[in-house]
């Protein structure tokens, strides 16, 4: 038994808006953030079959300093703002910062894709300048922690830093380790979070393996589509999302807005194949998630499934579903309005059950048309639906075998 | 390159590249305006610049004695002198 741990603040930036009021709209109002790639690169565009990517195509305020913005590459910035949204949603004392006490959780599947390009190309110079190429930041700016360390310098934030790196399961682990850590004592409060930015690498290696949506280039808003009969694969994003975590107790204390409590966290490897979907993998992550939030499976109202809209993970997903839960909790996938934001997408899916809670509705999964009969064993959100919604699963699934499930319970 | 000129030429990479705007010739750049080593580093390469030259890893060892705007100067100045 360990303490409660509860979430007090929220803030994330995606391709359907930034901020609550923003991206409920799109929710609500079935809107997609997929485009049209509009920023072709000059490396990859021209040979991947993918021409679409849930862009994040509005101006954000950022109010940074140069001392920060230095070693800042686009990921940190995505990341900085959504951290001091956060704080200051939160209203955390400045002392309490620097208290050692708060600590930071936060990733991202490679750093800075952009400025690693950057460095990349002075290898390549014909004119053989060398390294004299490469910016004196330009490590800081895209080594693989990037996110968290800016966040912990620009707020002068001295506690533990934990920089997950595991591709799509990133955020829920930056999630999931923040909650151990202030559960099991180490720390009283963690920013959780990760942050993508826009990158076609990824297009290009989820491209290669034949796992890209290319059906729907000229209607982009039709993909992804999720347990849809007529799914062709996953649209990669852009975004960040950061939580703030904290201590019931003292939350209580300092009289914090409680959106909600972590009440569980399971992570688990397949222990074979790096890539192809595991059904025993999904299904022990989902026992041991129940196990550790001790709680029995008709206690889930809302299941946030992965559900990237390839051929083989979704039926996998919703079978394992079926075989833990059977049909009674409703089933949502948030990545047919933003794609898959990569790292943030387990902190993004688990801001938009927040605002299912508050809200009381359940988000119908965008493009859902016709059910593949492969996945229809579960209770899939097809339409917007008004219910209280108390307890939300998040299960998010990445390369390299691992699994996450985190477990959130209404308290506001 | 006249030390005038020389100081003018750094004054607008202070304000341009590390926003210090009209700093204090004689103040130190690291307490008064938080001027750090990843910010060194970027000035030696506009010097590399205004030199039209590479500096040698001996120079730029050299270069991290200088806390001040007028330390820089006399940095180039030095550069300059030995390199004639």
């Amino acid at each position: 038994m360990g303490r409660r741990v509860v979430i007090t603040a929220e803030s994330a930036i995606t391709p359907v808006g930034h901020g609550k009021k923003d991206i409920l709209n799109s929710l609500l109002n079935g809107i997609s953030g997929i485009k049209s790639i509009n920023r072709p690169d000059d490396v990859l565009a021209k040979h991947i079959h993918s021409g679409v990517y849930g862009i994040v195509d509005y101006e954000i305020p950022y109010d940074f300093s140069r001392k920060f913005r230095k070693t800042m590459g686009p990921v940190s910035y995505y990341a900085c703002q959504t951290a001091k949204e956060v704080i200051e949603q939160a209203g955390l004392a400045n002392d309490f910062l620097s208290s050692g006490r708060l600590g930071v959780a936060f990733g991202s599947i490679q750093g800075s894709p952009s400025v690693q390009r950057n460095i990349f190309k002075a290898f390549f110079d014909p004119d053989d300048k060398g390294f004299s190429n490469i910016n004196a930041a330009d490590y800081l700016k895209s080594m693989m922690h990037t996110t968290a360390v800016n966040i912990s310098r620009m707020f002068g934030i001295t506690g533990r830093v934990l920089s997950s790196c595991t591709a799509c399961t990133t955020a829920a682990q930056s999630i999931g380790f923040g909650y151990e850590a202030i559960k099991y004592g180490m720390q009283d409060a963690m920013i959780c979070g990760a942050a993508d930015e826009y990158d076609l690498t990824t297009v290009a290696v989820f491209d290669n393996l034949l796992a890209c949506s290319t059906s729907y280039n000229d209607t982009p808003y039709l993909t992804p589509r999720p347990f849809d009969l007529n799914r062709d694969g996953l649209v990669v994003g852009e975004g960040a999302g950061a939580v703030l975590l904290e201590e019931y107790g003292s939350a209580k204390k300092r009289g914090a807005n409680i959106l909600a409590e972590v009440t569980g966290f399971s992570c688990t490897n397949n222990g074979g194949d790096l890539i192809l979907p595991n059904s025993d993998g999904v299904k022990r992550t989902i026992k041991a998630g129940l196990e550790n939030a001790q709680i029995n499976p008709e206690d889930v109202d809302l299941i946030s499934a992965h559900a990237t809209a390839t051929k083989a993970g979704d039926v996998i997903e919703a079978q394992a579903i079926f075989s833990e839960y059977g049909d009674n909790p409703y089933v949502t996938g948030l990545k047919s309005y933003v794609g898959h934001t990569m790292s943030a997408c387990g902190v993004i899916e688990l801001i938009f059950s927040l605002y299912m809670m508050q809200e009381k509705v359940i988000i119908p999964t965008l493009n859902l048309e016709e059910i593949d009969e492969r996945c229809n064993m579960i209770k899939h959100s097809t339409k917007l639906i008004e219910k209280s919604v108390n307890t939300v699963s998040i299960q998010n699934f990445a390369f390299g075998g691992v699994n996450t499930c985190l477990f959130i319970k209404n308290r506001s | 390159m006249d030390r005038q000129i020389l100081l003018e030429k750094i004054l607008d990479v202070f304000k341009e590249e590390f926003e210090i705007i009209d700093p204090d010739p004689d103040n130190n750049l690291t307490e008064k305006y938080e001027f750090d080593s990843i910010d060194a580093i970027v000035l030696l390469e506009y010097i590399e610049k205004l030199l039209g030259s590479e500096l040698t890893q001996e120079e730029k060892k050299q270069s991290m004695e200088c806390r001040t705007i007028n330390n820089i100067i006399d940095y180039i100045e030095n550069i300059q002198k030995n390199r004639n």
